[in-house]
């Protein structure tokens, strides 16, 4: 029948009832007069004229069911049924909803968070235009690029609209009250374009501004507006003094402009100014890669057209240019992969986790709903009896579920927006594009579709077994449910299938458990306890080299008076902070003939206490001191790893090499530090150098102070002496080492909470399932039980029946989980860190628990099974 | 959607409801009078059937209804048969054809 038809019905459904009846009274009436015609007294003529129609009630509700109006209105009151029917269940209803909202909200949240981060497109118009371009490195790791080849490749591309290169800056916001330090980026006049965004207020850069000297220009990011300026749109063509020079702004960025270039997903970019690159600097060489590239593909061009193209322009460099290149090639990553290319699979696995969370809830949930059904047969069979088909039946069990699953949909989206609030606001994970994270109309359609899709999953079984129904002998007065064979199946599988899911989550979470404590375990080579550190930015004149390394020592010095204070010194970088600073490292002889084969080393410039302030061991020679001044000999001290690379004799102290250009000056390695880990606990040592502050000077540096006591309660000291020694020095980002090396693994920690957290629900749901299904056969069984025990059964024969009938699925499910744990742990072979995705210890573990939390969910109403009294059980036959 | 009680009455109730209307509009209780008088009472076809059939049958465009006058005066709804009705019931009487045809085969040679 065709949609319109019922759908026209809808609309005059009262005259379609009316039509209805008035046909049939008349059908009605014409036999009647026929029948009297044929001599039947007229009693009995009406009576074989209704008897005709048989039950007339279900031949106007089947002829209306022809109507979408039927449809709908079967519908609704079947809705209306099953919410009546719900709330006189309370006890019922509340765990089946509790049950529903926690698997469908865990659900909503983790897909919120996977919509928010990876499948939401980002706001730049043709998004998937946008290429990061970056040089292959002879590893096959992407590298940054220089300025030359920079502009080689602008000039000789046929791919790109255009490529805008990118580097950081930190500015120092001086305000007439106070200083702050700023995250930005110097961009290449084209980079707004690039990325298709028209400022909100005012301009992007003009291609005279990206000139050095033309320069001082910039433009705001809208918070940065929004916190400094007030909103005022007169903001644009206002100077803004930003370290010792002032610059004019130009525009403001619209809101949501993201900022998808900084390292540190908590850092978005403040403020913009053109990249105005110094060609005759000596870092605009062709090897020296500062430069991040970012392109916007033609339309109409591929990625591997261009990624063909930008070969070709690669190779062309590295013939025309063989000392500076060490390898060809390009790689290309499109801008969002670059993004949150790092959390794809965690993301993916979270979300595969959580789909067994569901599951999970859905077999509790149809356990219960059969265990309900068996009590409703009473019920059932009147209404089958009354005249309810078995179609009609199933329709209003399955209405029943989909209530009960839309309720706790709802409810779950509830929890989620609980949780998400949780994971934003403590920024759990570090996740980037995190504030991309909401509840919007995909994530309710989301979970609307889950919703209908579970309360289907869990309703068929259970509606198809309730609707079937002996009417004989359930309309039987006292006639009992009897437990037939065949449920008792189907209840059993619900065991395999509790147990088994559980499993496979209980093992995924045991790995990542493991996984994360070998990483915890894991020495990063120094000591980070009770150690506080904190940015000090110089801007200005107070930047140059001289006044700035004496202006750290008259910090460090006031800081070392501190009580408390074991140790302070500054460093460039900290490992584990997220910074990247390395620079080719040219050992005396043992240079390759190509200087851009030689390896790049972690660069920190450090004051003398560095080592101590960190407890970093000295393996060999000597530390920094007072005497490596700037006009001293060039000292340099290796990491050991350094050490092993070039002198494996055990011999680097007294060796000498050029740091960063082949051609500068050589230092002599007066001594051997410890290996300490840079770039993530679970990260490959690096080759690592050591020079004095004096001999190579940072402004921006990183203070570390090594106290007695809690680190965080002498902060407030220390930067008390820092402005005692400059006001305006910004101070940024205070933390304890602890912290740092923290905020390192907060993706691992992030995924090993949540993972944690689903196989903790999944274990408590699997526990109760078994538990009710258990109990409730026990309950089914009393009189049986008192009959064995009447004829001579001991307690310990029952409670062993009872526990062995529910252990017998329980342990099939166990081994199914193990199996399908197998399989699927492979996937989060990525994830894991020291630990085999088979680690037989982990699976032994896991089953372990997940056995006894079963043994135990059979023993409880065994026990109680145990204790039936065959007298009073046998009263109630 | 109601179901029939059996498949194979209801799809001959639906080729006995166009055939009867093809003489010209009918209402329902004419129709099972009419295919009662034809069959020479060996068909009586069930009101609990019939009305869902039309219902469907009006609702698929096979037939239009409309309200008249009995032959007794009683106000009563009259259905006749539309074009797409027509082709419908040519449908199922090559279907009804070929049934019998293969059922007398198989009685006779099997």
């Amino acid at each position: 029948m065709s949609l319109f038809a019922r759908l026209r019905g809808l609309w005059r459904r009262d005259q379609l009832d009316a039509d209805l009846n008035e046909e049939l009274r008349s059908h009605i009436a014409m036999r009647a007069n026929d029948n009297v015609a044929a001599r039947m007294n007229a009693q009995e003529a009406r009576y074989d004229a209704r008897r005709r129609f048989g039950n007339s009630t279900l031949l106007q509700e089947d002829t209306r069911q022809m109507d979408l109006i039927g449809w709908l209105e079967t519908g609704l009151q079947d809705f209306r049924y099953a919410i009546r029917v719900l709330r006189k269940n309370p006890g019922f209803t509340a765990v089946a909803l509790l049950t529903l909202a926690i698997g469908i909200g865990a659900n909503t949240a983790i897909f919120s968070v996977v919509n928010g981060v990876l499948l939401r497109p980002l706001p730049f118009p043709k998004q998937d235009q946008l290429m990061m371009v970056w040089e292959r490195d002879t590893d096959g790791t992407r590298t940054n690029t220089g300025w030359p080849t920079f502009v080689d490749w602008n000039k000789d591309n046929h791919s790109f609209t255009g490529i805008a290169a990118l580097s950081f800056w930190t500015p120092t916001f001086i305000s007439s009250h106070d200083a702050e330090n700023l995250i930005g980026f110097r961009a290449s006049a084209q980079f707004f374009d690039v990325m298709g965004v028209r400022p909100e207020y005012g301009r992007g850069f003009l291609p005279s501004e990206d000139i050095r000297g033309n320069n001082f220009v910039v433009v705001l990011s809208h918070s940065l507006w929004q916190r400094r300026f007030g909103s005022d749109p007169g903001t644009v063509g206002k100077p803004i003094q930003l370290g010792g020079r002032q610059y004019t702004i130009v525009g403001v960025l619209p809101a949501d402009f993201p900022s998808v270039f900084s390292f540190d997903p908590r850092k978005a970019a403040d403020i913009y100014t053109p990249l105005a690159y110094d060609a005759s600097l000596p870092y605009a060489c062709r090897n020296c890669r500062h430069l991040r590239a970012v392109a916007r593909l033609r339309d109409g061009v591929s990625m591997s057209q261009a990624s063909t193209d930008m070969s070709q322009i690669s190779e062309n460099l590295f013939h025309a240019h063989p000392k500076e290149y060490s390898a060809s090639g390009i790689i290309l990553t499109p801008l969002k992969d670059y993004l949150v290319g790092d959390v794809k699979p965690l993301l993916w696995a979270l979300l595969g986790s959580v789909g067994f969370v569901l599951l999970i809830a859905c077999v509790n949930v149809a356990n219960l709903l059969l265990a309900w059904g068996a009590r409703r047969q009473r019920e059932v069979a009147l209404r089958a009896a009354l005249g309810a088909g078995r179609t009609r039946m199933i329709r209003q069990f399955l209405t029943e579920s989909l209530s009960l699953s839309v309720l706790g949909g709802a409810l779950g989206l509830l929890l989620a927006k609980g949780g998400l609030a949780v994971v934003q606001d403590l920024r759990l994970g570090n996740l980037p594009r995190i504030e991309n994270i909401r509840l919007d109309g995909w994530a309710f359609a989301f979970t609307l579709g889950i919703s209908l899709l579970t309360g289907l999953i869990f309703g068929v079984a259970p509606a198809l077994r309730a609707s079937k129904v002996d009417l004989n002998a359930s309309l039987k007065e006292g006639g009992k449910s009897t437990a037939g064979k065949e449920r008792h199946r189907l209840r059993d599988l619900l065991v395999v299938a509790d147990v088994a899911l559980a499993l496979v989550l209980l093992t995924g979470a045991g790995l990542m458990m493991k996984s994360f404590a070998r990483l915890l375990d894991v020495k990063p080579g120094f000591e980070p306890s009770h150690t506080l550190t904190m940015g000090i930015s110089l801007w200005g004149s107070k930047a140059a080299d001289a006044p700035a390394v004496a202006f750290f020592d008259q910090v460090l010095e006031r800081v070392r008076a501190l009580p408390g204070v074991e140790a302070a010194a500054v460093v460039s970088q900290l490992p584990l902070g997220g910074n990247m600073d390395r620079y080719g490292i040219h050992v005396e002889g043992k240079s390759a003939p190509n200087p851009e084969d030689d390896p790049s080393a972690d660069r920190y410039s450090i004051s003398p206490d560095y080592l101590r302030a960190m407890r970093i061991p000295l393996l060999s020679g000597r530390e920094f001191n007072e005497t490596d001044r700037v006009d001293a000999p060039k000292v340099v001290l290796v990491n050991e790893a350094f050490a092993r690379e070039f002198w494996p004799a055990g011999d680097a102290v007294g060796k000498r090499l050029r740091f960063g250009d082949d051609k500068g000056p050589l230092r002599i390695v007066v001594g051997v530090a410890g290996d300490v880990l840079h770039n993530g606990l679970d990260a490959p040592h690096t080759l690592q150098v050591y020079l004095p502050n004096t001999q190579f000077t940072d402004s921006d540096v990183l203070l570390v102070v090594r106290t007695a006591n809690d680190p965080a309660s002498i902060a407030g000291a220390v930067r008390h002496e820092i402005a005692a020694v400059d006001s305006q020095a910004p101070v940024t980002d205070v933390f304890t080492m602890d912290e740092v090396v923290a905020a390192s693994v907060a993706k691992q920690r992030f995924g090993v909470l949540l993972f944690a957290v689903f196989a903790a629900i999944a274990l408590v749901l699997a526990s109760v399932g078994i538990y009710g299904v258990i109990s409730y056969g026990v309950a089914q069984r009393t009189n049986e039980i008192g009959i064995r025990m009447a004829l001579g059964a001991e307690k310990r024969d029952v409670l062993a029946m009872i526990v062995g009938e529910g252990m017998k699925p329980a342990l099939l499910g166990a081994a199914v989980g193990i199996a399908a744990a197998f399989a699927l742990t492979r996937l989060l072979a990525t994830l894991l860190y020291g630990v085999k995705p088979g680690d037989p210890v982990t699976f032994v573990t896991m089953s372990a628990i997940l056995v006894g939390v079963a043994l135990l969910a059979c023993y409880v109403p065994a026990r109680r099974a145990a204790k039936v009294d065959p007298i009073v059980a046998l009263r109630y036959e | 959607m109601a179901k029939a009680k059996n498949d194979v009455l209801q799809g001959t109730l639906a080729l006995l409801v166009l055939k009867t209307l093809e003489r010209g509009p009918m209402h329902g209780y004419g129709v099972t009078l009419r295919i009662q008088q034809v069959s020479n009472d060996f068909l009586r076809v069930e009101e609990g059937s019939l009305y869902p059939a039309l219902h469907r049958m009006e609702q698929d465009g096979w037939i239009a209804a409309e309200w008249g006058v009995s032959e007794n005066n009683r106000r009563a709804r009259y259905y006749r048969l539309t074009a797409v009705g027509r082709k419908q019931l040519a449908e199922e009487e090559k279907n009804w054809a070929m049934l019998t045809w293969a059922v007398a085969a198989v009685i006779q040679l099997a």
